[in-house]
């Protein structure tokens, strides 16, 4: 079976204008919608709501799953605790965070009510659920509560702290936590849990160490591939490379956030295969151009470039192919998180096998015009 | 055939049994394996936390000792800049002043720490012996030299009160988590591909961490890992003061050693804690400490020994310095212990620390505990090693020393943990979405095999043998290290699969174009590889140089994705290449196949 007829030459490098421009605009568009709208960070990166909850009557992780995904969250985490039957940890995206001029409001009732000196500290979490008091001696709870209450908080109960080490007043707030707690005695009846154990909000788990890492490494990344191209190939070949690699992710990334799906840590890992894939197919071309560039003198860089596009094509399609199948069987079989992955795989298989032809090749002779301006004879 | 085929059959079918042997314990479920296998492949894949839970630790930092440290750290600071400002020691010898002019900054100028019982206030002390010197401290002078502390009361009077300032409180909380955080996931990632989950929360001042798996030994393993403090600190025992009036009578159970120095000892299992008890109980001087180490045992007076150690509480160098720690062995008695080596400032330190203190002894403190003191020699640099006491079992200090090369190289927390909660906790994705999953990575495989035959027909074949074998080895490997496999990495492996053939569609391809050209079925192989090799390597080098940076770099899911990328790579390499060429030279030379049918 073949899908090139051996021989076919394709001049590649006419259509690399009007290719390039549409890819230009999806990248773009793709770089906007970076900010506007801007991601739907998940809960691996924005935190989110966790309660701990013991359901009265014998009940099932996948049925408590089911009942909140029908109560509209989108991808809630049920985790049963071993050892404790019916009792379960449920983590949603979901946060009633309070907007700053409301923090400043309740800051300033409680300094004001309080007296001179006595509010040291105040924080509250970004979950909107709790708020943390430091103060310079005891307080009347009471009073706590009115100023709380004054500066527009919803509080539920006052945590007096004030015998540990580090003495502070915790006051628990009305939020997401009772939402979820009236859906679920709607959905369970007798069988619902009659109050939280826990209410806590959840940081994120890739927190700003994690980013910092993965940004400087993705760096290094970078620069260490341009330098092994640059020594095993030349100057010429390093940009395009980094270029088509860095075009698929954007592109993969900015389809993603314009859908609105949820960006996570999967994403993440998504995101840096796709990369892989790409410079791994960009590589591939770049090498049979290289072969050829010593073996066919007589020609100009960009025949060189087309001759090899085509001589390759039958291997990039029979790749794209194989991947696409694996990647396919997880998109129609998979599930959730499953499906996300094989989501973005797919377009930026896609995107990865384009670009390495008409971005990679097309930078590389356009460096190749810069670098050596006379023609190749 | 001749002689190097039948070395690389060998090679590929050896590689094939290992890779088993080393994933039959992981299968052990379906497919029972023996003890012997068990042994030496001691690892396993670990189903991840959503596929099958794991253990959920919540531990809270205890971020006011932080606050204490750091407050204990500025008091120092404040007495030698002290010196400066009564005039004892110019300002360019602030961090070089002796022993005779710090007592002498002392009596004209007293900082203490000061406590408020229950209360969060950390506050320092300074009391001046005259009024002159009193007049010399204003509020700017504070200001200047001591970002967080801010002046409480009494400028120009014998006695002022400094506090730490509440903004900077609240920073050093947030740091004490952050950093925390920081020094736990370092640990967790030289401890393997764990993949767990570590989320602080700077607010409650707490940090929680999901520890894949259900092997309940390895737990204990992680837990102490984890909330080991590590906290390493060089310090000079003092053996010429007279220590003796200190100690008060002591209770029961513990004796009074009136050697040369005197010392407090203890024997039996109950002697470290009661120790402990009593010298809290001791009015110590405040620019000294009395801290515990080993003692020889005694079985006459109880068994395990412990016994006090009187030193300077500052500590000229510490763990912070360090550069590098690994496991080595006692060249006389051949016992585990921790040889390190410093950073250059840290080696500085210690050249420092140990050149005025020849003759005298040098306590290694690990946490609250004295490792051991040796008599300084000589001047020491960099290097040092921490030697674990030659009193326990030999295989217990190998594990201890293993540990604590782990703890030191990840560094020490900068606070203690205080385990607030435990619980076990199921899987994050439900039994459909994994078993969905599963069957997806197989249809995937499947779809894969079927096509590669259809099109490249025999090459075809060569090529699915090639990926059943990458799987195996991927997944062998993935077992040998005890590697955690989530969903998301099930469907990474398919993938890895998917693109793997990539090596075997290259060389085909070039078999391809050489039969074209009419060359016989054995030499368009040779041609074809020798012709595709480039391409190959380049490509999953370029890939690799990518995944070793990533591993170095990264942390967490990062490094676990750079780990499994870079197996992936190898197995590849090593199947698309090596192992394919073998069985093509088998249908080529061995079989003398006249028709290679390829597609």
């Amino acid at each position: 079976m073949e899908f090139i007829k051996p021989g076919t030459y394709i001049d590649f490098m006419k259509y690399r204008g009007p290719v390039i421009t549409v890819l230009g605009i999806i990248a773009t568009l793709s770089l906007v919608s970076l900010f506007y709208p801007g991601p739907n960070y998940g809960i691996d990166f924005a935190g989110g709501t966790e309660v701990q909850l013991l359901f009265k009557g014998d009940t099932s992780p996948a049925e408590v799953r089911k009942a909140l995904q029908d109560s509209g969250y989108a991808r809630p985490d049920v985790i049963s605790v071993e050892d404790q039957p019916n009792e379960y940890i449920i983590r949603v995206q979901e946060v009633s965070s309070l907007p700053d001029a409301q923090v400043e409001k309740i800051r300033t009732s409680v300094a004001t009510a309080l007296g001179d000196g006595v509010l040291q500290e105040m924080k509250v979490s970004p979950g909107g659920d709790k708020i943390t008091l430091r103060v310079s001696g005891p307080v009347n709870e009471q009073q706590l509560q009115e100023a709380l209450m004054t500066g527009g908080a919803n509080v539920r109960s006052i945590n007096a702290l004030t015998g540990s080490r580090d003495p502070r007043y915790e006051a628990q707030l009305v939020g997401v936590a009772d939402e979820l707690m009236t859906q679920l005695q709607r959905r369970f009846g007798e069988r619902a849990p009659a109050s939280a154990l826990r209410v806590e909000w959840v940081g994120p788990k890739a927190g700003q160490q994690l980013r910092d890492a993965a940004i400087q490494s993705l760096l290094y990344a970078i620069a260490f591939i341009m330098l092994y191209v640059a020594f095993r190939f030349d100057l010429r070949f390093a940009p395009g490379g980094v270029i088509a690699m860095l075009h698929d992710a954007l592109i993969t990334l900015g389809i993603y956030v314009l859908l609105q799906k949820e960006v996570n840590l999967t994403t993440v890992a998504a995101l840096l295969t796709i990369m892989g894939y790409s410079i791994n197919d960009t590589i591939v071309v770049f090498d049979r151009i290289r072969e050829n560039m010593v073996r066919v003198r007589d020609k100009s860089l960009r025949e060189l470039i087309n001759i090899s596009t085509s001589q390759m094509l039958s291997r990039t399609l029979v790749t794209s192919l194989t991947t696409l199948l694996s990647v396919s069987a997880f998109f129609f079989l998979g599930t959730g998180v499953i499906q996300d992955i094989a989501f973005a795989l797919g377009i930026g298989i896609l995107i990865g096998t384009l670009s390495s032809i008409f971005i990679a090749a097309p930078i590389t002779e356009f460096m190749d015009r810069r670098l050596f301006s006379r023609s190749r004879g | 055939m001749d002689r190097g085929w039948y070395f690389r059959l060998a090679i590929v079918v050896g590689s094939s049994v290992l890779g088993f042997l080393a994933l039959w314990p992981s299968v052990d479920r379906w497919l029972p394996c023996p003890d012997v296998v068990k042994e030496v492949f001691d690892n396993q894949i670990n189903p991840g936390l959503d596929i099958k839970g794991g253990l959920r630790l919540m531990y809270e930092v205890e971020v006011d000792e932080y606050i204490r440290d750091r407050r204990d750290r500025i008091a120092e600071q404040v007495q030698r800049q002290c010196g400066v400002l009564i005039g004892v020691v110019p300002e360019e010898e602030i961090d070089d002043i002796d022993r005779a002019k710090l007592d002498e900054i002392r009596q004209r100028c007293k900082v203490e720490r000061v406590d408020k019982e229950g209360g969060a206030v950390r506050a320092i002390r300074m009391t001046f012996s005259n009024q002159e010197d009193a007049r010399k401290l204003s509020k700017s002078w504070v200001k200047d030299y001591f970002r967080d502390l801010r002046v409480a009361s009494g400028v120009g009077d014998l006695v002022v009160d400094l506090h730490m300032r509440e903004e900077q409180l609240a920073n050093m909380r947030e740091t004490a988590v952050r950093q925390s955080e920081r020094t736990i996931t370092n640990r967790i990632d030289t401890m393997g591909v764990l993949e767990p989950t570590v989320i602080a929360r700077p607010n409650d001042g707490d940090i929680i961490i999901e520890i894949p798996g259900a092997q309940e030994s390895s737990f204990e393993r992680i837990k102490s890992i984890i909330s080991r403090t590590a906290q390493l600190s060089f310090k000079i025992v003092d053996d010429e003061s007279d220590s003796r009036s200190i100690f008060t009578s002591p209770p029961e159970g513990i004796y009074l050693n009136q050697g040369a120095q005197t010392f407090a000892e203890a024997f039996g299992e109950d002697a470290r804690d009661s120790l402990r008890t009593y010298i809290a109980t001791l009015a110590v001087p405040d620019d000294h400490e009395l801290s515990i180490g080993r003692q020889e045992p005694d079985p006459e007076r109880g068994g395990e020994g412990w016994r006090t150690y009187y030193m300077y509480r500052v500590a000229d160098a510490t763990g912070e310095d360090l550069d590098d720690a690994s496991v080595g062995f006692d060249p006389q008695s051949g016992s585990p212990e921790v040889d390190f080596t410093m950073n250059s400032r840290g080696a500085s330190r210690m050249a420092d620390l140990t050149g005025r203190n020849i003759g005298k002894r040098m306590a290694i403190v690990l946490d609250d505990r004295v490792e051991s003191a040796p008599v300084i020699q000589g001047q020491i640099g960099g290097r040092g090693r921490i030697t674990l006491g030659a009193y326990q079992d030999r295989n217990e200090l190998l594990q201890e020393a293993k540990d604590l090369v782990v703890v030191l190289q990840a560094g020490a927390l900068p606070a203690p943990l205080r385990p607030a909660n435990e619980q076990l906790i199921g899987p994050t994705l439900g039994q459909d979405s994994v078993r969905k999953g599963a069957v997806a990575a197989l249809v995937g495989v499947i779809l894969v095999v079927v096509f590669m035959a259809l099109y490249y027909q025999v090459a075809g074949l060569v090529a699915d043998a090639m990926v059943l074998l990458n799987l195996q080895l991927l997944l062998g490997v993935m077992s040998g290290i005890g590697a955690t496999l989530t969903l998301p990495g099930v469907a990474a492996i398919a993938l890895t699969v998917g693109m793997a053939v990539d090596a075997n569609v290259l060389i085909t391809e070039r078999i391809r174009e050489e039969l074209r050209l009419g060359k016989s079925p054995r030499s368009a192989v040779e041609q074809g590889y020798a012709r595709a090799y480039s391409s190959v390597f380049d490509s999953q080098l370029t890939t690799a140089i990518a995944g070793v940076v990533l591993w170095q770099f990264g942390t967490g899911p990062i490094k676990g994705f750079a780990t499994m990328l870079l197996i992936g790579i190898g197995t590849s390499l090593f199947t698309g290449t090596f192992c394919s060429k073998v069985l093509f030279d088998w249908l080529v030379r061995g079989m003398r196949v006249q028709r290679l049918r390829v597609g």
